[in-house]
């Protein structure tokens, strides 16, 4: 024999034993993330790319991959790759489009696991994860109730499913609580990331004489406008989504909602490492789990800016008496902090627009009932696209 | 000093063609080298990723093709409409149009007939839905004078607009749990898939006989001359007795029924319900243009254009899960790619020739 091929068999016994080693020594587990938009667009995609960051940086055993802006006409192709070629052992679709690909998904690899975020269908290998931010746009509410002048307050949304309609109701249901005489206005933007179509939409509310914003997309246009406004001496008041937007607008963002998805990343990550993955594994997150969190910031949970004039709103609480907006907000706030038993925005009675009851008196919005909710609340104009 | 001439440049051979598109691929696969070292990647290792992923292994093929199955349709169609300069941006809308028609006829019919009998039946659906959807603007152009450009192009969005209406009203299923999207089409209207893969080879058969049949029909029949008559000599078209309206109906009804073919793949073949534009189509109407400009709009090319472009694309997927780079990359490479093969054009029809003087 040869001395070369001595040799060339020696380095790979040794290799093979080497890698085998490192292998057996530690249990690794690969994570992909598919993302609808760009991990830059200061919203939604950029909160998860936080949250698997954060997950990424506590397990040593973790390593993930991700793919952005991926069109939900080709997502199937995205998580063929992730599992075929990058060898995920799990692959997180971050978007509600994903649904139906994930679902398949699942049926095509039922050796590997999925998680899809704010979906409804689960099964043997997929699982759902959300965090909501409802409560926070309830407290947006009270805020904008208390701030508004022209008791007209309004909101850019992205697309009419039960999540929108959701936030807009509890928003209304914070501004009622705050100022019973202001309406709420809808405009609809069909996109989660539609920077221009959201400033339009912004326009628009202004022009009509809505003096209070908040939003649903992924993109800091809308407290852009309000800035904007506000620099020019007409006061627009804001709140951020999702993302700390409120660098965007210090003259007009009072607070906003601020999501959190590291712990609920570090959370399922953890479940499927220890082997605690089950059939219909389901997450959903709230103050409560500190993944929905009040503020336009990391640092404040309300503008100092508006801080006086919060204080100086007064308020007629059935449960504090007369209160100041301020201080409402933060006992609220609390309260969510503590659960959903404690304080709850869908607590009845609760009419919708065309009058008629929907939760009753002293009854609170089962989760189910709130994921699937579909109509508006009274205090909101007009009636959802159908 | 340095003169620098062009002159046209007649008898084309098509070993000179390919030869002048291998070169610019070449050309382009250098400055795309250089934008990889500056991203700080081995240019040998990305690019080789991007070939494994699109053509070189067994899941970049299957990919490939299934990308490719709506960019032939599309592309075959338009070659057509291009060589009567007919300018068709709308294939975008037509292809939803044949989706939307396509999934009235499978939800309503599905149930009850057999798969022999509804999938011939929402493929001609798909088609007659684009074909109309297309012959709007040939009416619009022949009898008013408005510029195709603009009509094919709005229409898009009026579609996108109709679809999204559907979805979200009288169209929404009720397994939808409220939110957007018909139900699932009924199985019998489900086209069968390769196993292994996601392509719909009914779709893929059906786009390569579109393409051979279409390239008989412009080169070897009175229509398809007529087709030509029309985009490169409308004045000789006027005087022939040739009637424009319609021609011009006849082909923008193909052209919009081929996408409207590949409106229907997409539903029955992969996603099995009409949701959200943007989940029915990835701009195949858009992309598609550049397929039928590649093939030099030959129908017969616009199949190899087809995969290549579609290898393109899901070559992309590799820059950003392989390579770890930012999805804008994606765009920046295949548009790179893109503009040398066109430029390409220019040095196959042109004779550049430097003149040195002495003063």
């Amino acid at each position: 024999m040869k001395k070369w091929m001595i040799l060339v068999l020696i380095c790979s016994i040794f290799f093979i034993g080497f890698s085998t080693i490192v292998f057996a020594s530690e249990k690794k587990l690969k994570a992909g993330f598919v993302y609808v938009g760009p991990v830059g667009d200061y919203g939604f995609t950029h909160a998860h790319d936080l949250g698997r960051k954060f997950a990424e940086e506590k397990f040593p055993w973790l390593e993930t991959i991700i793919v952005e802006s991926v069109g939900e006409a080709d997502s199937a192709r995205i998580i063929d790759r992730l599992i075929q070629q990058q060898k995920c052992d799990v692959v997180f679709t971050a978007s509600f489009g994903y649904m139906e690909d994930t679902i398949k998904a699942g049926a095509r690899y039922p050796d590997k696991l999925f998680m899809h975020c704010s979906g409804f269908k689960r099964s043997a290998n997929v699982g759902t994860y959300f965090g909501d931010l409802y409560q926070m746009y309830y407290l947006n509410g009270l805020m904008a109730g208390a701030l508004t002048k022209t008791n007209k307050i309004g909101y850019v949304a992205a697309f009419p499913i039960p999540e929108l309609i959701r936030h807009i109701n509890a928003y209304a249901l914070g501004i009622k609580a705050a100022n019973p005489k202001a309406k709420l206005n809808v405009k609809w933007i069909y996109a989660w990331y539609g920077p221009d179509k959201a400033k339009e939409a912004a326009e628009a509310l202004i022009a009509e004489g809505n003096d209070a914003l908040a939003f649903t997309e992924d993109t800091p246009a809308v407290i852009e406008v309000g800035q904007r406004h506000a620099e020019k001496g007409k006061q627009i008041y804001t709140f951020s989504h999702y993302s700390a937007m409120q660098p965007y607008g210090e003259d007009s963002v009072v607070s906003g909602q601020l999501m959190n998805w590291g712990g609920i990343y570090a959370k399922i990550l953890e479940d499927i490492y220890n082997d605690k993955f089950t059939k219909d594994y389901d997450i959903l997150w709230l103050a409560k789990e500190k993944a929905a969190i009040l503020g336009g910031n990391e640092k404040d949970i309300i503008n100092p800016k508006f801080v006086d004039d919060l204080k100086a709103a007064m308020i007629e609480s059935k449960e504090f008496g007369k209160i100041s907006a301020y201080d409402l907000v933060v006992k609220r706030y609390e309260q969510m902090k503590q659960g959903r038993d404690v304080f709850e925005p869908y607590t009845g009675p609760i009419y919708d627009n065309k009058g008629n009851l929907k939760i009753k008196a002293g009854e609170k919005a089962t989760m189910g009932e709130l994921l699937s909710i579909m109509y508006y609340v009274d205090g909101v104009e007009g009636s959802i696209p159908q | 000093m340095i003169k620098i001439k062009t002159t046209d440049r007649y008898n084309i051979t098509t070993l000179r063609s390919f030869m002048t598109n291998i070169l610019c691929l070449l050309a382009a696969l250098v400055v795309i080298s250089i934008i990889f070292l500056i991203a700080g990647v081995n240019p040998i290792y990305a690019i080789s990723e991007i070939f494994l992923g699109s053509f070189g292994s067994f899941y970049g093929i299957k990919e490939t093709i299934t990308k490719a199955i709506p960019l032939i349709l599309i592309g075959t169609g338009l070659t057509l409409a291009f060589r009567a300069k007919f300018w068709n941006i709308g294939a975008e809308g037509q292809l939803l149009m044949g989706a939307i028609f396509a999934t009235w006829t499978g939800l309503t019919f599905g149930e009850a007939l057999p798969p022999y009998i509804i999938v011939p039946l929402i493929f001609l659906a798909g088609f007659i839905g684009g074909g109309l959807w297309g012959a709007i603007p040939a009416i619009l152009k022949i009898k008013y004078s408005i510029n195709e450009v603009i009509s094919t192009l709005m229409l898009n969005y009026i579609c996108a607009e109709i679809l999204t209406m559907l979805i979200v009203g009288p169209w929404k299923g009720k397994t939808r749990f409220g939110f957007p999207g018909t139900n699932n089409l009924p199985d019998s209207a489900i086209l069968g898939l390769i196993p292994g893969s996601r392509i719909h080879y009914a779709t893929l058969i059906l786009a390569i006989l579109c393409a051979i049949v279409l390239s008989v029909i412009i080169y070897k029949t009175r229509f398809g001359y007529e087709a030509r008559v029309v985009g490169e000599n409308p004045d000789a078209g006027k005087y022939a007795g040739i009637n424009f309206l319609k021609t011009s109906l006849i082909l923008m009804a193909i052209s919009g029924g081929l996408a409207g073919l590949a409106g229907v793949g997409e539903v029955a073949g992969i996603h099995h319900y009409l949701g959200y534009p943007a989940s029915i189509s990835s701009g195949y109407g858009f992309t598609a243009i550049i397929v039928a400009w590649l093939a030099k709009l030959n129908p017969l090319y616009a199949i190899i254009s087809g995969i290549f472009f579609a290898g393109i694309l899901v070559g992309g997927d590799a820059i950003q899960i392989s390579l770890g780079l930012p999805a804008a990359t994606v765009e920046i490479v295949n548009g790179t790619l893109l503009i040398f093969l066109i430029m390409g054009d220019y040095f196959l029809n042109h004779k550049i020739t430097f003149q040195f003087s002495s003063k």
